[in-house]
């Protein structure tokens, strides 16, 4: 007989938990008590271990998976009884198993996931349930009300002290927006419409869904857009691309791209910070490490290059090279996809003339980067000007509006343009 | 009008015996006999070993939730010191007291499953049943302890409890109760520094938990926890006093637990993995079984073969626990064990089930 080995409630009262690893296989003999899985529910992480000694037939679970109390996690032969070969029930999993994803690399991914603080949902106010009722009573809208409690809460006198000030129907007016729900999405009624199909969101996927959800959601999103003449630097790039090349690296746009952002940085520290609302502070790091957005066959990953600031344009050129190889072979290790302070995303290769992108939260911008294209570009004034090509790349910079203002973002733009039109100040600047 | 201050003299005693290193203090050295040495031993690993396998166990959905008692192997100590006669009330971190007391390992795995029989102590084995509610079980030491003193018989009512319980007001009525009347109670505080997720730090200003017995004007001890001897040694001490007639003591065993409070949290999301590992140099087992090998009491074949022992104890005991789960227990059972005499309002429940179940057949 095949046991089936069935979630069992892992703590007290919980229902659900997400399969973090799987390791054993199956064929894989075992030991009672020894660990099959990595289990994380809302309380703990758990081990979970093998309930027989014997062979495993069948793992019915995948990482990234959630799974309810009682569902079929695995299936084990005792040791001792013949073994059997299990038909997979029907629409439980896909198809194709395949080699898997890299366990690592879904590892860093929500390993990165869980480092970020949760978000706070704007308009989230702190106020006993008691206040939020009293609130609801008088028809105020509680996140009007100013807070002079302890942690910024909202008093009853506060809400009192509101209700007087502006009368219950002038204050229900202009309610401020809910928060867009993060998570839960109405589900769509199953195909009645035609064939359909359901595909688990897994892993990278699952981490992006998660994260740009979370940043949409909470983070107020300006984008300034302009466009930056790289005609010299590109002759620059061409005159030292073989010295780069022989010393093992490629000296790309992007190298130019993080060099200048490294100078703006400095100069606009707010562009290098974080906002923590709880404590009502905006966090300067004074280190830069810059993400950059790549896409692999697993998914959207932003590997990390440290200290940019520290760094020459070979060894920027150098240290891109080596991290974006790792990522794409799918080596990438946490400490490689994590840690950032400033994100540039680069659709550049696949065309575009601009885009806004979303704030890899909790930075608080991030820098876009289209196609450069050869442009009719007029040069001089309206009395005294020649119309020439010029190489002009699209460049945008979306920013969080809590922290930064339209004009720094102008200024900030500005600096990172001036460095790629002369390729010369980037020696200068940083 | 007299402003003067009141001199109470009082100190509070800390006793450590068997350092971390597992070097013994020549001038306390109690001298046990070997014999006795090595029953402490194969009684501190019995309980890390079972309560390892029950962690599996909770983890499989075998049993429900437990709180794991790794790092404080220790308290057997105290079990050791007292004689069978005394009456033990554990809070519901005493498994290795349990075990020390003869309690069947089937028996523990059976209340864990949600058997109420498994919380039911054999005649003369001199023990409450585990108690879960924070504190609550202090008050029943001190009752029993009343009717020892009543009847003049000169046994000891020892309770165990932790560093949480002392901020019970269960804990203060229990103390001073105890100490107006001078019963024979000992007041066993495991203070393994985390009440759930509240670090000692958090529970009381005080600097030690054994000042507590100032109030009250009763001993206070602090011992190291994660030493036997020292445990053993001062709950002998205690002990004497009860029997004496002297009243009770307030001992607070420094301890660690190293794993989660119960299966259902986890430690790593309120404490450091380096405090842990701090504590972990500290391992009551390890020290022991270091001083016992230097000694030449402990060698490595006995250390294998008490492993391998308690190894084929433990699979007996859950072989046994598997069968009187597939036997069935009698639903009628848990009205049988709380009273001595069933109250009018149990009996009819009692009859009620009764007929339910004799409907159901």
């Amino acid at each position: 007989m095949p046991v089936e080995f069935k979630l069992p409630d892992l703590g007290e009262g919980i229902h659900e938990g997400e399969v973090i690893e799987v390791l054993v296989k199956a064929g894989d003999q075992v030991e009672d008590g020894q660990t099959a899985l990595v289990i994380e529910t809302d309380k703990a992480t758990a081990e979970v271990p093998c309930p027989v000694t014997g062979t495993v037939l069948d793992i019915r679970v995948k990482p990234g998976q959630t799974v309810r109390v009682g569902e079929v996690l695995i299936v084990f032969s005792k040791q001792g009884e013949k073994e059997q070969k299990l038909a997979p029930p029907p629409g439980t999993y896909e198809e194709e198993k395949g080699p898997g994803e890299k366990k690592e690399e879904i590892k860093a991914a929500e390993a990165a996931e869980s480092q970020k603080p949760a978000p706070t949902p704007v308009g989230l106010v702190a106020a006993a349930p008691s206040t939020r009722r009293l609130a609801r009573e008088l028809g105020i809208d509680i996140a009007k009300v100013h807070p002079s409690g302890p942690g910024d809460r909202v008093t009853p006198e506060d809400v009192r002290a509101f209700a007087e000030k502006k009368p219950g129907p002038e204050a229900k007016k202009e309610p401020i927006p809910e928060p867009a729900p993060i998570t839960a999405e109405p589900v769509p009624p199953p195909g009645v419409l035609g064939s359909e199909e359901r595909i688990a969101l897994r892993s990278v996927r699952r981490a992006t869904a998660k994260r740009v959800a979370a940043a949409w959601a909470t983070i107020p999103h300006v984008t300034h857009m302009d466009v930056a003449d790289l005609t010299a630097l590109d002759a620059f790039r061409r005159r030292h691309k073989e010295r780069v090349q022989a010393q093992g690296a490629d000296l790309s746009l992007m190298v130019f791209v993080i060099k200048a952002a490294a100078a703006a940085l400095k100069q606009f520290p707010y562009f290098n910070s974080s906002l923590d609302m709880e404590s009502g502070e905006i966090i300067l790091k004074h280190y830069r490490n810059i993400g950059f957005a790549m896409d692999t066959d697993r998914g959207l990953l932003v590997p990390v290059i440290r200290n940019v600031d520290c760094k020459s344009i070979l060894e920027l050129a150098l240290a891109f090279k080596e991290v974006s190889e790792k990522t794409r072979k799918g080596q990438a290790t946490n400490e490689d996809l994590s840690g950032g302070t400033f994100t540039i995303t680069n659709v550049g290769p696949m065309g575009g003339t601009g885009i806004t992108p979303i704030i890899n939260h909790p930075e608080a911008a991030i820098l876009g980067m289209a196609r450069a294209r050869l442009q009719p570009v007029v040069i001089g004034d309206i009395n005294d000007f020649e119309i020439a090509p010029r190489l002009m790349l699209p460049l945008s910079i979306t920013f969080d509006h809590r922290i930064l203002d339209g004009a720094q973002a102008a200024r900030f733009l500005n600096v990172i343009k001036a460095q790629l039109e002369e390729p010369e100040t980037l020696l200068m600047m940083s | 009008m007299p402003n003067r201050e009141i001199d109470i003299a009082y100190r509070v005693k800390y006793l450590s015996i068997l350092d971390q290193e597992g070097q013994i203090d020549q001038e306390l050295d109690p001298h046990l006999p070997g014999e006795l040495l090595l029953k402490f031993y194969r009684a501190m690993v019995l309980a890390r070993r079972f309560d390892e396998r029950m962690l599996i166990l909770q983890r499989q959905g075998k049993i429900g939730t437990f709180a794991p008692i790794k790092g404080q192997e220790a308290q057997i100590g105290a079990a050791a010191a007292l004689l069978p006669e005394d009456w033990i009330v554990p809070s519901f971190r005493e498994a290795p007291v349990e075990l020390w007391r003869g309690k069947p390992m089937e028996r523990m795995l059976l209340y864990y499953s949600g058997y109420s029989e498994g919380g039911r102590i054999q005649e003369g084995l001199n023990m409450l049943p585990v108690s879960v509610p924070v504190g609550s079980q202090m008050t029943h030491a001190v009752g029993i302890a009343l009717g020892m003193q009543y009847r003049d018989q000169k046994s000891v009512a020892a309770t165990f409890f932790g560093d949480g319980a002392t901020s019970q007001g269960d804990f203060h009525e229990a103390l001073n109760f105890a100490s107006v009347y001078r019963l024979p109670v000992i007041f066993l505080c495991q203070n393994n520094h985390w009440a759930i997720s509240l670090p000692r730090s958090r529970q009381t200003n005080s600097a030690t938990l054994a000042q507590k017995a100032i109030a009250y004007d009763m001993p206070g001890v602090q011992v190291d926890g994660n030493d036997v001897l020292a445990v053993y040694c001062a709950v002998k001490e205690a002990a004497k006093r009860c029997r004496a007639g002297d009243g009770p003591t307030l001992i607070e065993m420094v301890t660690y637990r190293l794993s989660m409070h119960t299966t259902a949290d986890d430690p790593k999301k309120y404490r450091t993995e380096q405090e842990v590992a701090e504590w972990e140099k500290r391992d009551p087992i390890t020290r022991f079984e270091k001083y016992l090998t230097e000694r030449q009491i402990l060698g490595e074949g006995q250390i294998r073969a008490t492993a391998e022992e308690i190894k084929t104890q433990i699979a007996s005991a859950e072989s046994r626990w598997q069968e009187i789960m597939a036997k069935g227990i009698d639903p009628l059972d848990m009205f049988d064990h709380a009273y001595a005499e069933l109250t009018p309002s149990l009996l009819d429940q009692k009859e009620i089930v009764a007929r339910e179940l004799e409907e159901k057949k």
